[in-house]
């Protein structure tokens, strides 16, 4: 088995092709592992794992959890208000403290961008980027190829369209880095209000008009709308934003193919997506939360070789 | 204080010297003799260094320590000091310690503290009470107790009519208002310049338009007032090119440009790293472009190291929670002369004094000696070897520069590296 170009995941912009292809064939055969009877394998036994969240997180935090408690590894878990950790200095000397009780590898979510490059400069240790601020979120945007490879063959030549808060998002960035590495035509779709003004500085262009995008795709991935992350608002009310960017049924069935529908959740069922739409044989929603483990386990897998070298 | 210089090559465009190597005599801090060779006369000190370079004492009209208030940023002892280590003679001092400099006796503790030293301080008053932007600050009073202008560091007022008051008023106590220009609503929660790189990085973007549309107003009010306006560091091409046609209609502002400005861009934001963090941001290559040649022509009248020291608690950090601002006194010359040949570099650090009513020095027997040597030839690369503040944080830590400084002679006073 080949090995990564780095040695942290800090983001898919710092990834070869040839690496996210590695992680993707490591994850075919840990998704065979864990549809196994006995689901677990011994190869981290003396790895240990920190999993640092400064941000709230459930799924990606149970989905990580899982992933290294299946490649049998040690693991801590550490999670904390963002307040309490807004100065910098304070996040070098928390993470220092626990790589001091021997951490190998660190898993860090944060709401700060740049937050896994800022300590993977300041720490030894293996560091893996669970999504920081509106940057980087590798691993979701791995497990979303994954995804799309996994039920249409392929990534290269597919038609992509990205739909919802595309400002806040850090699923969108890394989406748009691994899709162009990986060959596939990426739209950004949503008001012009939630879309950075370069956008298409990164090789996607932009689609108002969600009809339009959805005849042109062949998967769409709809995103949450993150009020939380937002000073101002950015669109009148969700009325009308349901109105403009939702995707229901009725929709789905006037396209003249059928489209796959993702999402990396958590879902607001009745705005981006109806329940009848995230619950169709269409929607790929949780097949991605089940290779979010597989790709997860990869991951950690191949950083994890390179520390024992 | 006595002091022969020997072998020095004068820099100084407006000069008869320009260009020549010469010795320099001065007697009680006067320049009392140039000649292409003198003898000793009587046993003085000499002042002798390899290539050594000498100009009029150089101006820098952005200046931050951090007394009183902030002395672990920065002292005025040590501040003074790195100025002259770095060339400077005169530095323009800005409000911003705390509590901010609104008061004539908060201007008289400044200039009393330091005039004795060898840089000579030129305060600027807060223009509204605490730097609050709601109230005038006592300007005539500040201005009787020797503060040059005043300025609400880095805060942009959002009351265009205090605005145009404060031109107003500044007018008949004739004195000057310099004014940072950045809609707060617009910039938002931004850290960085809007543009392919923060989208890159998904750093929160400051639109050029946050500050242009401010430039724009400001303009007007000045227009409209018929007073004079200062417009400290700023940072897009769309800034110069109103600046420029602001001054083809006669209208009397001035800016200046911070050198960080033109020597770094933002994509080198791309490891985060909180010492480059900086208002207003760091913006383009391309449209540094635009503001060199606007140096160069003379739109941006001066450039300053807008000299910022903050605590490293507060830059090495995650680069959203970075306090903005970096040092750059002691990178002033080597970026400026790597950017520029050396007589314009030079003359660049000379110019400003005018605008605030500064007095500005000569090269020539009889005068007094206001004087900085260095070296234009050095290449290095700039580290914290070569920092001479209390803070660390200087945005130009890696690059390579080229062009050191010796020291400085000025009011009476010798103050050298060595």
């Amino acid at each position: 088995m080949g090995e990564l170009s780095v040695s942290h995941l800090l983001g898919i912009k710092y990834l070869q092709k040839s690496d996210i292809d590695l992680i993707f064939e490591t994850a075919d055969h840990f998704k065979e592992v864990i549809n196994r009877p006995i689901k677990k394998v011994p190869s981290l036994r003396d790895i240990t794992i920190a999993n640092l969240f400064f941000e709230n997180s459930t799924r990606t935090r149970l989905s990580f959890e899982l992933a290294e408690k299946r490649l049998s590894a040690d693991v801590v878990n550490f999670s904390a208000a963002s307040s309490s950790v807004k100065k910098g200095e304070t996040l070098v000397d928390t993470v220092n403290n626990i790589l001091s009780m021997k951490v190998d590898m660190v898993v860090m979510r944060h709401p700060n961008p740049g937050a896994g490059v800022f300590l993977s400069k300041h720490v030894n240790a293996s560091i893996i980027n669970a999504g920081d601020g509106a940057h980087e979120h590798p691993t979701q945007a791995l497990l979303d190829s994954y995804s799309i490879r996994e039920r249409l063959g392929d990534v290269a030549g597919k038609k992509v369209v990205i739909v919802g808060d595309i400002l806040h998002s850090r699923v969108a960035l890394s989406n748009i880095f691994a899709l162009n590495k990986l060959g596939a035509k990426v739209k950004v779709c949503g008001p012009l209000t939630l879309i950075p003004k370069h956008i298409e500085s990164l090789g996607v262009t932009v689609e108002p008009n969600l009809e339009k995008a959805l005849n042109w795709c062949d998967v769409a991935n709809m995103l949450r709308v993150q009020n939380e992350r937002m000073e101002v608002s950015y669109f009148p009310s969700t009325r009308e934003y349901r109105q403009q960017f939702g995707v229901n049924k009725q929709l789905l069935n006037s396209l003249d193919k059928e489209i796959v529908i993702m999402h990396p959740g958590p879902i607001n069922r009745g705005v981006e997506i109806t329940s009848d739409v995230a619950d169709s044989k269409q929607a790929i929603i949780l097949d991605q939360v089940e290779n979010g483990v597989a790709i997860r386990m990869a991951v950690i897998y191949l950083l994890a070789s390179k520390i024992k070298q | 204080m006595n002091l022969l210089i020997k072998s020095a090559t004068i820099v100084d465009k407006a000069s008869k010297y320009n260009g020549k190597k010469v010795d320099i005599l001065i007697e009680k801090g006067t320049i009392s003799k140039i000649r292409s060779k003198i003898d000793n006369p009587a046993n003085f000190k000499e002042f002798k260094r390899d290539n050594l370079h000498v100009s009029l004492g150089w101006f820098d009209s952005s200046v931050s320590f951090g007394e009183p208030g902030y002395e672990e940023r920065e002292t005025l002892e040590n501040g003074l000091k790195t100025a002259a280590l770095s060339g400077f003679t005169d530095i323009v001092l800005n409000p911003n310690t705390n509590p901010v400099i609104d008061s004539a006796t908060d201007v008289s503790y400044i200039k009393t503290t330091t005039s004795s030293n060898a840089v000579r301080i030129h305060p600027l008053g807060s223009l509204t009470k605490g730097s609050k932007g709601v109230d005038l600050a006592e300007l005539y009073d500040m201005k009787k107790s020797g503060a040059v202008g005043f300025y609400d560091y880095k805060k942009s007022i959002s009351n265009a009519n205090l605005v145009k008051i404060a031109i107003q008023y500044s007018q008949t106590c004739d004195t000057l208002v310099c004014m940072f220009s950045e809609d707060e609503k617009i910039k938002g929660s931004g850290v960085a310049n809007e543009d392919v790189s923060s989208t890159h990085l998904g750093l929160k973007g400051i639109a050029p338009l946050a500050e242009e549309i401010q430039i724009a107003r400001n303009i007007y009010l000045t227009e409209y007032t018929g007073g004079k306006l200062h417009l400290p560091t700023i940072s897009t091409d769309g800034s110069v090119a109103q600046i420029k046609n602001a001054k083809k209609s006669g209208i009397d502002v001035s800016c200046s440009v911070a050198i960080h400005n033109l020597f770094l861009d933002d994509s080198m934001l791309d490891q985060f790293d909180g010492n480059l963090r900086v208002s207003p941001p760091l913006r383009t290559i391309k449209n540094n472009k635009v503001l060199i040649k606007a140096v160069k022509d003379s739109v941006i009248d001066m450039v300053t190291s807008d000299h910022s020291p903050i605590d490293i608690e507060d830059k090495k950090v995650a680069f959203e929670h970075a306090k903005n601002g970096t040092i750059g006194l002691e990178s002033a010359f080597g970026a400026l002369n790597s950017l520029f040949d050396t007589e314009l570099a030079v003359e660049l650090l000379i110019k400003g004094r005018e605008r605030f009513k500064i007095e500005s020095p000569s090269i020539g027997e009889g005068v007094e000696a206001n004087l900085t040597f260095f070296n234009p030839d050095t290449a290095y690369t700039f580290s914290e070897d070569h920092i001479h503040s209390t803070s660390k944080n200087s945005a130009f830590l890696g690059q390579e520069l080229k062009g050191s400084v010796y020291g400085i002679f000025s009011n009476n006073k010798l103050v050298t590296n060595q």
